[in-house]
């Protein structure tokens, strides 16, 4: 398995691929001309060809058989080309001491403060793949892409975990908040949302901050709160740093989570090594290894043993790697947990 | 006979049962000796004043039984809104959702606490022994304060408002409280009117929420408040109405209930009254009843009558009218018909 950028010829596989994802994956339709478009978009910026806030880095992955079976994304920057809102739980306090009177509301602030960072978005990983490492490859890989690339990227990583949804996919969160705002069902403004109207609806939501507590109880319940979908993508995250921070999405109160880019664990302890071929013993850990390249970026993970500045890994893996012995490669030790990324 | 005064110190005893039976929402008249008899004082002294202008002034009416030496009722003309402290509404305006790319334009009712009341003169206070609702001397003891206000209109402003009572239920529950302010205070909705007698209203108002409040966000039963009138403030809501006086945006903070507004000049009272020059007789051929009402400050009285009163013409008052009212032949009364 290998993670790399996609090409214009992965179209009709990627086009499989999210349909078997299904409307709930709003960033990525299954529409033929917004995908191509895309995987355009998306060249170019591999090619280093347009600016931060245009860059969108979509990678596949593909098995030995070049088979692609997941994709997974970065956004170079959100916010610089149209609005980027989240509301930020904040807090305001009723006080009046000589009446025994302290009220704490949570309120929601509209804000448009992570503007300029960059985003993890955009993750599926096809259903019967869900095995091995083939999640953290997927979703670790990016991170490992940030590491090499840091200039490419903002200060802050983010991911918005889609938020809590009954069976029908209806919103407690937009049902007692969007949906007084718009007159329309949490699926259309989602769907809206996914076509690149996100800017347009966030306009329609009032400008003032919100408390809380005038949301219905179901609502205030899952402020915060990942999809349990999301579970497996926001554990992986936590493990390399990232947290909730209190911003959360307009539209379903999912969490957006964030890390600075230097302190994530894939980029904080990420080293740079020589690649030399040999036989890792069966006991040698597994490595997520990076061949250092831009547009022919390369990513996998390996058995891997490491001898002072080299790393020791087998023959197939470094012709997935497209390298040879002496290549300077990027790698890190894969955490040992076995979680399978899906979403973000 | 029953005659309308304004309050005097020894009226307190009598004036702390009122307050006892008088409807919760009716946050000026606490029951509390201390708070009351600074009341009286208060509207003694500003009834006193020389005021040539708007001031800090509180006016507190008495409505006395005369044969039983029993008072029945009260009301007052806070001449100032916010004049020592800001007077809080909420203003319910549409909030404008709008985006021409996606073809969508709605309006969304949103509470915004405002002082956009303060200045103006209020009513307030508005209470009747409950054997007189619906009769004159519930129009008496509300309209002798416009009467009041005619007579020395430099004292007051150039609008008048008033609030009513909003909704609760017989439990004394206001959905429209439970739904908002109990969040903000978490005290039930008695003990916050209670509070607000006795403490400053403008104290809890600084508790209230200052951001926006979405209407479509509040349970269905705290909408339907907005505007509700307490069905024991009807009353006193019909007949300012008849007044000329109508609902606006402003709703009450607590419990969602309307706030009525007039110019003053448009007022029934104050513009169709008029001065009549009192003629003493015994007798009087009556056809009509009205409200008739001295102009004097401190000797204010007001009382409803059956009169044979002529627009222009002297008006007979018997002896007994006379004195109740404080006039004496030759000497000049306002007079508007019932």
């Amino acid at each position: 398995m290998i993670v790399r950028p996609v090409q214009v010829s992965d179209l009709p596989a990627l086009m499989t691929l999210v349909q078997q994802a299904g409307p709930g994956f709003t960033t990525l339709p299954a529409n033929e001309d917004r995908l191509t478009h895309r995987v355009r978009w998306a060249q170019r910026a591999f090619a280093e060809q347009v600016e931060r806030a245009d860059a969108d880095y979509l990678f596949v992955l593909e098995d030995d058989d070049q088979r692609v079976v997941g994709v997974s994304a970065l956004a170079g920057a959100v916010g610089l080309r149209e609005p980027w809102y989240n509301y930020r739980v904040g807090l305001t306090v009723s006080s009046a001491p000589d009446l025994g009177i302290q009220r704490q509301i949570p309120t929601l602030f509209l804000n448009n403060e992570l503007t300029g960072q960059s985003e993890l978005c955009s993750l599926f990983l096809r259903h019967d793949q869900r095995h091995g490492s083939n999640g953290r490859l997927l979703s670790l890989g990016r991170l490992l892409f940030v590491a090499e690339f840091p200039h490419l990227f903002g200060e802050k990583m983010i991911a918005e975990l889609r938020g809590s949804a009954d069976e029908q996919g209806c919103s407690p969160f937009w049902d007692s908040l969007g949906r007084h705002f718009f007159q329309m069902d949490f699926s259309h403004a989602d769907h809206l949302s996914g076509l690149g109207n996100k800017s347009f609806i966030a306009e329609l939501m009032p400008r003032q901050p919100l408390y809380t507590c005038l949301l219905t109880e179901q609502a205030q319940a899952v402020i915060g709160q990942a999809h349990p979908n999301t579970e497996a993508a926001l554990k992986i995250l936590q493990a390399e740093g990232f947290a909730h921070k209190g911003y959360i999405d307009i539209f379903d109160g999912g969490p957006v989570i964030e890390a600075p880019i230097h302190n994530i664990r894939t980029v904080r302890d990420s080293l740079e090594l020589s690649l030399s071929i040999g036989t890792p013993d069966d006991q040698a850990p597994l490595w997520l290894i990076h061949n250092r390249r831009l547009e022919n970026c390369r990513i996998t993970v390996a058995p891997g043993r490491r001898v002072g500045s080299s790393l020791v890994i087998d023959r197939l893996t470094a012709k997935r790697l497209q390298l040879q012995p002496g290549n300077s490669v990027r790698a890190v030790p894969l955490p040992n947990q076995q979680q399978q990324a899906v979403a973000a | 006979m029953l005659v309308l005064r304004p309050v005097e110190p020894t009226d307190l005893p009598q004036l702390q049962q009122l307050a006892r039976d008088s409807l919760v929402g009716v946050t000026s008249l606490p029951d509390d000796r201390e708070h009351l008899s600074g009341k009286i004082a208060a509207s003694c002294a500003s009834f006193d004043s020389h005021a040539s202008a708007q001031g800090p002034e509180n006016y507190f009416f008495v409505l006395e039984d005369l044969d039983k030496r029993r008072l029945v009722g009260c009301s007052e003309i806070l001449a100032t809104a916010g004049y020592n402290e800001p007077f809080y509404s909420l203003r319910n305006r549409h909030f404008t959702s709008a985006s021409r790319e996606l073809n969508i334009e709605h309006g969304v009712p949103a509470l915004s606490l405002c002082h956009d009341l303060s200045g103006h003169t209020l009513l307030r206070g508005f209470h009747i022994d409950a054997a007189l609702v619906r009769t004159p001397f519930s129009e008496l003891l509300s309209r002798a304060r416009l009467l009041f206000i005619a007579a020395h209109a430099q004292r007051f402003a150039e609008a008048v408002i008033t609030e009513i009572v909003g909704y609760s239920d017989e439990n004394g529950h206001s959905p429209f409280w439970d739904a908002l302010g109990k969040h903000f205070f978490d005290l039930p909705y008695v003990e916050a009117e209670r509070l607000c007698g006795l403490q400053s209203r403008t104290f809890l108002a600084e508790l209230m929420p200052q951001y926006p409040i979405y209407v479509p966000m509040l349970p269905q039963a705290a909408q339907d408040c907005i505007g509700r009138i307490h069905p024991d403030g009807q009353e006193a809501f019909d007949i300012l109405e008849r007044e000329g006086f109508e609902t606006n945006s402003y709703i009450d903070l607590f419990d969602a209930g309307p706030t009525l507004y007039a110019r003053t000049a448009n007022v029934r009272s104050i513009a169709s009254s008029r001065i009549a020059t009192v003629r003493e007789e015994p007798l009087i051929d009556a056809r009509g009843r009205y409200l008739v009402s001295n102009d004097a400050l401190h000797g204010y009285r007001a009382m409803v009558a059956e009169l044979d009163y002529q627009t222009g013409q002297p008006l007979a008052l018997t002896p007994s009218l006379c004195a109740a009212l404080n006039v004496s032949h030759g000497g000049t009364v306002r007079v508007i018909a019932l």
